[in-house]
């Protein structure tokens, strides 16, 4: 891990002139790590950065080019935070063209920690650390192995501890409407526990997740009842790639296949009937 | 035995018409399905399916143009987009993907109609009660 630390920070210091600031993670206080923008002017700090645990630094790049959409960045991301501003910068909600990609790769023990398929970068000009294959998903398969019943048991028990903390939908990065369906009380009861079954508000948010989710796991991170939220979303983003032929993040020309026309053959694949 | 509820979103130009069809030939349907009229199948979001089911139904059934018939051109594309992964989802959270039904029904296919809702109330009938499932 330190060797990786330590070309991240090189390969920092050597685009820091050229650019007007680089989103990293910075340690602080009692190893405290969050997200933090790196200047030529303060480069006393570098010593501070670090890259793990991973923290959300797509939707920082969102809020800085919100307040300064033409400030020339550098932005540290590991393939599922490649993934994410890929998808983001389809949905206009950040611009990669000024923006230069630094790509970490993910270790082994990180990719095993995440269940990660996908742990390095693919876009990214600048890479540190070696690109190494995906981790099983055992948790997900287990899953996808259930019964019906076993299934519904599994979110009965689970999702009893969900506080509606909304604590997922914050974190996402691909959770960015300006007016939520979640907070509308047509849809999910809101501020009521226990959480009523069938779970409205994990639901609809499996749904909206279509076509989105890039597995990064951070909501499963944010969760403080420790609910395995991603196992649905990857299990529906398996069926979206059989379907629809689409893979999250992997291809900025590639359109959202909820977004447009039915195409050649994808009716046949949905399953519904003739 | 239990009666089973069922709520049919049918689109306003080709099913709805297609259940006066049936209706004008006399056909016999069972009185299970209640009918809620709607501009489009493609303005069936997956939220209204689920807030169906969370409201008791045993069974929701969406029934919109042809692909390529549709009123809006387009339309029931979103459909067919979107009823597949729902019906997923809900095979995910333990809920029976039967119990969402999707088909395309013209404002001449009176038969078709009357069939698809006997055949998809049999098919709930099967199924236990959705609300004690849930409970």
């Amino acid at each position: 891990m330190s060797d990786r630390l330590e070309a991240l920070r090189e390969a920092i210091t050597q685009i820091l002139p050229e650019v007007d600031g680089v989103i990293g993670i910075k340690s602080g206080p009692s190893n405290i790590v969050a997200p933090h923008l790196f200047v030529k002017e303060r480069v006393e700090e570098l010593p501070a950065l670090a890259i793990w645990p991973k923290e959300p630094l797509p939707d920082t790049l969102k809020m800085i080019q919100k307040a300064h959409p033409d400030a020339k960045l550098a932005v540290v991301c590991r393939g599922c935070e490649e993934r994410g501003l890929v998808e983001m910068a389809k949905h206009a909600q950040v611009n990669l063209e000024n923006v230069t990609l630094i790509g970490l790769q993910c270790s082994r023990e990180e990719a095993e920690f995440c269940r990660c398929a996908r742990p390095y970068t693919v876009h990214s000009k600048v890479v540190v650390g070696e690109p190494i294959e995906g981790a099983p998903d055992p948790l997900t398969d287990e899953f996808a192995a259930m019964s019906q019943a076993e299934k519904l048991a599994f979110w009965k028990e689970e999702f009893a501890h969900c506080l509606k903390c909304y604590g997922c939908r914050n974190i996402c990065p691909q959770c960015f409407c300006n007016v939520c369906t979640l907070e509308d009380e047509k849809w999910v009861e809101t501020g009521r526990l226990p959480m009523s079954m069938p779970a409205m508000y994990h639901m609809i948010r499996s749904m909206h997740m279509t076509a989105k989710c890039v597995a990064c796991r951070e909501c499963e991170e944010a969760c403080p009842a420790g609910i395995p939220l991603a196992i649905q979303f990857r299990l529906v983003a398996r069926d979206v790639q059989e379907m629809f032929d689409y893979e999250t993040g992997a291809d900025l020309e590639q359109k959202p296949p909820q977004l447009l026309v039915l195409e050649e053959g994808e009716y046949e694949r949905t399953g519904l009937p003739h | 035995m239990y009666e089973p509820k069922i709520i049919g979103f049918l689109c306003n130009w080709c099913s709805y018409r297609g259940a006066d069809t049936a209706g004008m030939a006399r056909l016999k349907y069972p009185p299970n399905v209640k009918i809620v009229r709607v501009p489009c199948s493609g303005r069936i979001s997956p939220e209204l399916v689920l807030r169906t089911f969370a409201e008791g139904a045993d069974g929701v059934m969406v029934l919109g143009c042809h692909i390529g018939d549709c009123h809006y051109s387009t339309g029931n594309h979103r459909t067919a987009k979107r009823m597949p992964v729902l019906k997923k989802l809900l095979a995910y959270n333990g809920i029976e993907p039967e119990r969402l039904y999707i088909n395309w029904v013209s404002a001449a296919e009176g038969e078709k109609f009357a069939t698809v809702i006997k055949e998809f109330t049999e098919t709930i009938r099967e199924l236990p009660q959705f609300a004690e499932v849930m409970k």
